[in-house]
């Protein structure tokens, strides 16, 4: 059966003190269907409905309402109602006088205005509710009279701006049935716009998913969940597992190291991919059965199912010299100052990207009164680094000319590359002060930023990824003399949901069908 | 909270002496004869039956609430409009003339007002302009004109704050609903704007009627010996003439009439609320 279209949007653009909020937005909407615009907030979802509305105009396109350009009419003659947010009730009327409102307006008579305001408060559970004050009622009744007082007039097309967004878990809940069952019953268009994906994907006939301005994917909600079209919906919707891959050829995917079979097409040969595997379409099994083995990391209970996070893919790690030295600050003349330093390492590559601060985080460098242990700001720093190898001295002194000397090497630090993780990290050799140590308050930062530890997709080099620190000395107890510390990645993890316990550390494999690989094309950003 | 309580003591002290006790002693003098000493009272209702049946300070009393009404209705009809008007500039706008409204109210009003002596006398820029469109020797000063000026140009900053106030706290999304709900600019005023900003009107209604029945310095340089209202009445009555009893009961019977006023406006206030209570 071909549906009629109730409301074309075409090309609409829209931004606000030159940030663009909507990027040439074009949707069909069609009549009887309950759409949901699902985003993050600020993706724009809600400035379309106000378009809509008539609230705000956009800066270009057109709105087609019923086979009618509406664009520039205002709100007073569209022939659509909206629930706002917060309801927006009029303080000063009554539940009967504000579902009357608008019938009032068209000058009908009362008896009408009377039966459909009574046939309302039917539909929404509020027979004997007519002249309460509406500040009384409670958000859910609220709720509902800003609902009939929408509905009374008989729009084409209902929109409803986050109306659940205030309710409590469970009001919100039973508002989710109740506004479907309004909606199977008036059999009008609903427009709902939320940020919540359960929300969407229980009510909706079609989801139009947004971010950043654009629209992302329009489908119904088992096309979205089960056909995200690319990374942003498939992390927004649900639970997934995104891996970059390949598509060798149609029906053939290659992930991990490995080449598997699909069901999708129609991709370039070899076009690099992101693939999504639910988390319950993968199933535990023997390792010997599996097609990708890894170790359970964590296995955690949450009511109807476990939520597993078995590694797949070995994390990266690189083990640094921590080289403990004797306190050697610095005292001035007449002793009230005080002045301290590390000598450190850096990369031949890095030697550009120094600078005043960056050498004074690196080396620790710090000067305090001895009278009241206040810091001092450090007044300059003298250096003259080449980028070649060798040592370079770095004199460092506050303004009243307490000073000290120490030494930057240039060395040239090979990187510790996972191909099959896509990252890379490096570390290097520093010094420390048993004092440091001890005074540190957040030690595993600053051991980072003393060994200048980083890590970054090989992919994409701007891209850092997360370190973790590992080392085996007692804080309180160190002494002088070299610590092995080990600065280490945790590999590509993948979350299960099943009902099958795993022991932590068990050596696992993985399986899934191959209709459970949704292949998507990259995004670009 | 016991101890709390007690900072309040001295407060309330305060209030009964500088404003119970004088209530009080006015009460007192109302219903005692001319005369009396602290110690011994002989109480009448004779300045009451004196007020009451001349005809001449009713006339006082019915011209007092006049003007104070016209005063209050101009006032009205000058305010909100302006009031509307800043609600809907824009906030840096809006600060800009709400000072402009607050800066004459900086200076002193008895100032203020003998400024307009100047403004309406003979000879005055207005009578010079009038002149020029032929209208020649229009009395300006000591009239009623004059005196409801005076009051309009005093008590207007008091009715327009407080009305933009209560536009001000409007809900927008209020007037969205209303548009949505198919009213017309217009219908939109009258059906949710005025209805929400009548607590703000009533307060300045309060705020501007209060003072212009009981006001005596406006008439008395504006108005001249001419014009004669209450407060003239009262002032004359305690500073003239020595008829402290007679001048309190006139006091007593004003506080009545603006109490009774007072009742009725909240009133007013009570039926702005949508719907029933929650009995």
């Amino acid at each position: 059966m071909e549906r009629k279209k109730v409301i074309e949007f075409r090309n609409i653009a829209k931004s606000f003190d030159k940030q663009i909020t909507l990027k040439g937005i074009n949707l069909d909407i069609y009549e009887n269907e309950f759409v949901t615009l699902l985003g993050p907030s600020g993706c724009g979802k809600t400035t379309l409905l106000r378009i809509l509305g008539g609230f705000l105009e956009a800066d270009e396109g057109n709105i087609i309402f019923d086979g009618e350009e509406i664009s520039h009419k205002p709100p007073y003659q569209r022939e659509l109602n909206t629930v706002f947010q917060k309801y927006a009730l009029f303080p000063h009327l009554s539940v009967y006088e504000n579902i009357a409102f608008g019938l009032k307006l068209k000058k009908m008579s009362k008896d009408v205005i009377e039966q459909k305001v009574m046939k309302m408060l039917k539909l929404i559970g509020l027979e004997g509710y007519e002249n309460k004050n509406t500040t009384l009622l409670s958000g859910g009744q609220q709720q509902r009279v800003a609902i009939a007082r929408a509905l009374v007039n008989e729009p084409k097309v209902l929109l409803l701006d986050e109306p659940l967004a205030a309710l409590d878990l469970k009001l919100r809940k039973e508002m989710q049935y109740e506004l479907k069952r309004i909606q199977q019953e008036v059999g009008i268009t609903f427009i709902f716009v939320t940020h919540d994906q359960e929300e969407a994907l229980t009510m909706s006939d079609k989801i139009v998913v947004m971010n950043g301005g654009e629209i992302q994917q329009v489908g119904t909600p088992e096309e979205i969940y089960n056909e995200p079209a690319n990374r942003f919906v498939a992390n927004f919707i649900g639970e997934s597992n995104i891996l970059p891959g390949v598509m060798l050829d149609d029906y053939k995917v290659r992930f991990d190291d490995i080449t598997f079979d699909c069901v999708d097409y129609g991709f370039k040969k070899n076009e690099p991919v992101d693939v999504v595997i639910r988390p319950e379409d993968t199933d535990i099994v023997p390792v010997e059965q599996g097609k990708m083995t890894g170790e359970v990391l964590s296995t955690l209970f949450k009511g109807v199912h476990y939520e597993i996070m078995v590694e797949t893919v070995p994390g990266t790690s690189v083990t640094v010299d921590m080289r403990v030295i004797h306190n050697h600050e610095v005292t001035s003349e007449n002793g009230k100052e005080k002045i301290n330093a590390s000598n450190f390492y850096v990369d031949l590559e890095d030697v550009d990207k120094l600078d005043d601060k960056e050498i004074i985080a690196r080396s620790n460098a710090m000067a305090w009164s001895t009278e009241n242990d206040e810091y001092i700001s450090i007044a300059s720093i003298e250096y003259d680094i080449k980028p070649e190898l060798g040592s370079y001295p770095v004199v460092f002194s506050t303004a009243n000319g307490t000073a000290v000397e120490r030494t930057v090497f240039v060395v040239n630090q090979p990187f510790i590359k996972n191909e099959k993780a896509n990252e890379a990290i490096m570390a290097f050799n520093f010094f420390t002060t048993v004092d440091e140590i001890r005074e540190s308050q957040t030690l595993d930062t600053d051991i980072k930023t003393w060994a200048n530890a980083q890590g970054w997709k090989l992919s994409d080099e701007s891209q850092s990824i997360d370190i973790s620190v590992d080392y085996d000395f007692e804080p309180e107890n160190v002494k002088e003399g070299v610590y092995k510390i080990t600065f280490w990645t945790t590999g590509r993890e993948f979350k299960i949901h099943t009902t099958d316990y795993s022991e932590v550390g068990q050596e696992v494999g993985l399986t899934f069908f191959p209709e459970d690989i949704h292949v998507m094309s990259r995004m670009t950003y | 909270m016991k101890k709390f309580s007690q900072l309040a003591v001295p407060y309330i002290a305060w209030a009964v002496m500088m404003l119970i006790f004088p209530m009080f002693l006015m009460l007192l003098y109302s219903f005692t004869e001319h005369g009396n000493s602290i110690i011994s009272f002989s109480f009448t209702l004779e300045h009451y039956v004196k007020f009451f049946s001349d005809p001449d300070f009713l006339l006082i009393l019915w011209r007092s609430f006049g003007i104070a009404v016209k005063t209050t209705i101009i006032c009205l009809l000058l305010g909100y409009p302006l009031a509307y008007f800043i609600a809907r500039s824009s906030e840096k706008i809006q600060n800009i003339l709400v000072l402009c409204i607050t800066i004459p109210t900086w200076i002193n009003m008895l100032v203020r007002t003998y400024a307009w002596i100047g403004l309406l006398s003979d000879g005055g820029p207005f009578a010079r302009l009038l002149g020029l469109f032929g209208f020649e020797e229009v009395e300006l000063l000591y009239t009623e004109f004059a005196v409801l000026l005076g009051m309009v140009y005093n008590f207007l900053p008091f009715m327009i704050l407080q009305i933009n106030t209560s536009l001000c706290k409007m809900d927008q999304s209020l007037l969205n609903a209303s548009a949505d709900l198919g009213a017309t600019p217009a219908q939109t005023f009258w059906k949710v704007t005025f209805p929400l900003s009548l607590p703000g009107v009533i307060n300045g209604i309060t705020l501007v009627f209060l003072p212009a029945i009981s006001s005596f310095f406006i008439p008395k340089l504006l108005g001249g010996g001419q014009y004669f209202l209450i407060g003239n009445l009262i002032e004359n009555q305690f500073i003239t003439v020595g008829e402290w009893n007679f001048g309190s009961a006139i006091s007593m019977i004003m506080a009545v009439v603006m109490m009774l006023l007072m009742m009725v406006v909240k009133k007013l206030e009570v039926r702005n609320q949508g719907g029933k209570e929650e009995k």
